[in-house]
């Protein structure tokens, strides 16, 4: 990425976010273009948002995106026996009745705050001695995926901003009005829900996904960014990352770890989606030229080499929608559980053959290679050519403070905890 | 656009005492919906035989505002989440009586080609019955079809993600009519 920038004052990102919002408005996709003509020969016109890019020869795909039950779905009504965890693990159903519940943030007394994406609330979830109360704490925002808590406050990313909650925690049948920390962000149609966690360096990073499949992103798209809640600063942190919905950082190295999905209609295994980590600020992770570290994009590739862009650290399969992510640290697991990642994969739709729809636990070291995958909670996936091929899809992973660990499921509205006994 | 169809209604009582739960609110839904979900009334939608997901999802987005429409609004406001999978259940287990309507040939083959070139079989299926959140299109009244494809091209109609609004973009007024008379008229 030429002239980086290092610090941008929240103005600035407004007027870049107007000026990107204006490009888009005025160019339309490769694919409009091509179907302007009035009145055309029976060509293919304009497709869908979730078919920008995909190729001619696919064009009898029958492969459509998979959406949530937006009532939830009660457990009683679920398979929830057919869920598998490793020997000693015990998983069982935590809470239901959180429609569509996403992303997951534990309040420094305990608080489980659990947001959405297509509705518009986050939940608060309070364990009673082992009975679990749910309650609606915010309503009516716009997409709030992001969330995150830090020393008594939480943060929600929504689509154009992130707002600070302070004091939440007590005053949850009264919750304070929101603060806004950053503004203006950019209002796509594409990847515009975000992922939001508090860094090591106490400023909360955000992804701001590519505004669409495969398509030139504007300067603060297609990023990790980050601000200061403090002096309400951004920047951007790394480039080239199409969509990353989950983050997590080193225990020990303080390195970012950051899960990403791959581009849609280049096949049933092409390309992979990733795990990356970013070593330091600045790095480029190839969207939209090159995918899965060693494949130049057909179209974007061109004049481009792999080489220029920082590879993954593990590939983990074409489609798969690797989420939610988290290091564990607890005292609750195995000792070799210490310091590896529980990643969430949401599962594939843009496959004939579906797969993912788990939870797996990846190995790494402290300089930042990959040593293992292995799967930590299954069961979810029923028949892979069926539509839908699930009965529930994993989200977001959090770790108590007891070292048990939650998942998420936005299909059912269902939180499971799993935990392990000697 | 003359409507070049011959197109006539016929009243589908009956298919309602199908059903064996009836659930109450139901009583307030067929008022305009048709008894079973079998609208009679061009701009209002048959509910019979659409996919439980999909009536599920546009009560809910009808109650939190986000689909906006004057009538609906008032009483999607006052469902519980068990009321309107109750009613879900029960619309999407009636059997759909569609408008009878007679479309000529060459009609016929344009709209067909229409609901390949836009895409259209590809997320509500070949026959265009619909799944998991995905509307049954095939014998819904046309006109409503045709102020939902007219929403959905201003981008006022909700839809999750913008997937269909981004998809009718390139449809001309002369696609938008075609389309639904084709559609309706498809068993």
């Amino acid at each position: 990425m030429s002239n980086p920038m290092n610090t941008v004052a929240r103005l600035l990102v407004a007027l870049i976010t107007l000026s990107a919002a204006a490009l888009y408005a005025q160019q339309p996709a490769p694919a409009e273009k091509a179907a302007a003509t009035p009145a055309a020969a029976p060509a293919p016109k304009e497709q869908p948002r979730w078919m920008q890019g995909r190729p001619a020869e696919m064009s009898n795909s029958t492969l459509a995106p998979i959406a949530p039950h937006l009532t939830g779905r009660p457990a009683s009504e679920l398979p929830i026996s057919k869920l598998k965890v490793p020997p000693g693990f015990k998983v069982e159903v935590w809470v239901d009745g959180l429609p569509e519940a996403r992303s997951m943030a534990l309040g420094d007394k305990g608080t489980v705050f659990v947001s959405n994406r297509n509705l518009k609330d986050i939940y608060a979830v309070v364990d009673r001695g082992g009975k679990r109360e749910v309650k609606k704490v915010l309503k009516g925002l716009d997409t709030p995926n992001g969330i995150a808590f830090h020393k008594g406050t939480l943060y929600v990313a929504e689509h154009t901003r992130i707002t600070r909650y302070d004091g939440i925690e007590d005053k949850l049948d009264s919750p304070p009005a929101p603060t806004v920390v950053i503004e203006g962000l950019p209002k796509q149609v594409g990847h515009f829900w975000k992922f939001l966690a508090m860094g090591p360096d106490g400023k909360l990073y955000f992804n701001i996904g590519a505004p669409g499949n495969i398509v030139m992103p504007g300067y603060i798209q297609g990023t990790i960014s980050r601000v200061d809640p403090k002096t309400r600063l951004m920047d951007n942190y790394a480039y080239g990352v199409r969509n990353s919905v989950g983050f997590d950082w080193h225990p020990k190295t303080k390195q970012l770890w950051f899960t990403e999905h791959g581009r849609d209609w280049m096949g049933d295994d092409m390309p992979s989606d990733e795990l990356n980590v970013a070593k330091s600020k600045g790095q480029h992770f190839g969207y939209p030229y090159c995918h899965q570290g060693d494949t130049l994009d057909p179209e974007f590739g061109k004049n481009r080499s792999c080489k220029e862009f920082t590879p993954p650290a593990l590939n983990l399969g074409a489609h798969i929608a690797p989420l939610g992510m988290r290091f564990y640290t607890g005292k609750m697991f195995p000792a070799e559980y210490q310091n590896s990642m529980l990643i969430a994969q949401h599962g594939s739709w843009n496959r004939t053959v579906k797969h993912g729809y788990n939870v797996i636990r990846v190995t790494v070291d402290d300089k930042g290679k990959v040593l293992k995958s292995t799967p930590f909670l299954e069961g979810f996936l029923e028949d892979p050519k069926a539509t839908p091929p699930t009965w529930g899809r994993p989200v977001d992973v959090l770790q108590l403070k007891d070292g048990s660990i939650l998942v998420s499921d936005d299909f059912n509205g269902i939180i499971y905890r799993v935990s392990y006994k000697k | 656009m003359q409507i070049a169809a011959v197109l006539f209604f016929v009243p589908a009582a009956g298919y309602a005492a199908a059903a064996a739960a009836v659930p109450p609110q139901a009583a307030t839904c067929v008022a305009c919906h048709g008894a079973g979900g079998n609208s009679v009334n061009p701009v209002v939608p048959s509910l019979a035989g659409q996919p439980k997901q999909f009536i599920t999802t546009q009560l809910v987005m009808f109650r939190e505002g986000n689909r906006k429409n004057a009538e609906m609004a008032p009483f999607a406001a006052n469902l519980s989440n068990t009321d309107l999978n109750e009613l879900a259940a029960y619309f999407s287990a009636q059997p759909l009586v569609p408008p009878v309507r007679t479309l000529h040939a060459e009609k016929t083959d344009a709209g067909r080609l229409l609901t390949q070139q836009y895409f259209c079989v590809n997320c509500h299926g070949q026959t265009l019955r619909g799944q998991m959140h995905i509307p049954r299109l095939a014998g819904q009244q046309a006109e409503y079809l045709r102020v939902q494809l007219l929403g959905f091209k201003a981008a006022t109609r909700f839809d999750m993600d913008g997937q269909m609004s981004s998809a009718v973009q390139a449809l001309t007024p002369a696609d938008i009519d075609l389309l639904a008379d084709y559609i309706s008229a498809l068993r």
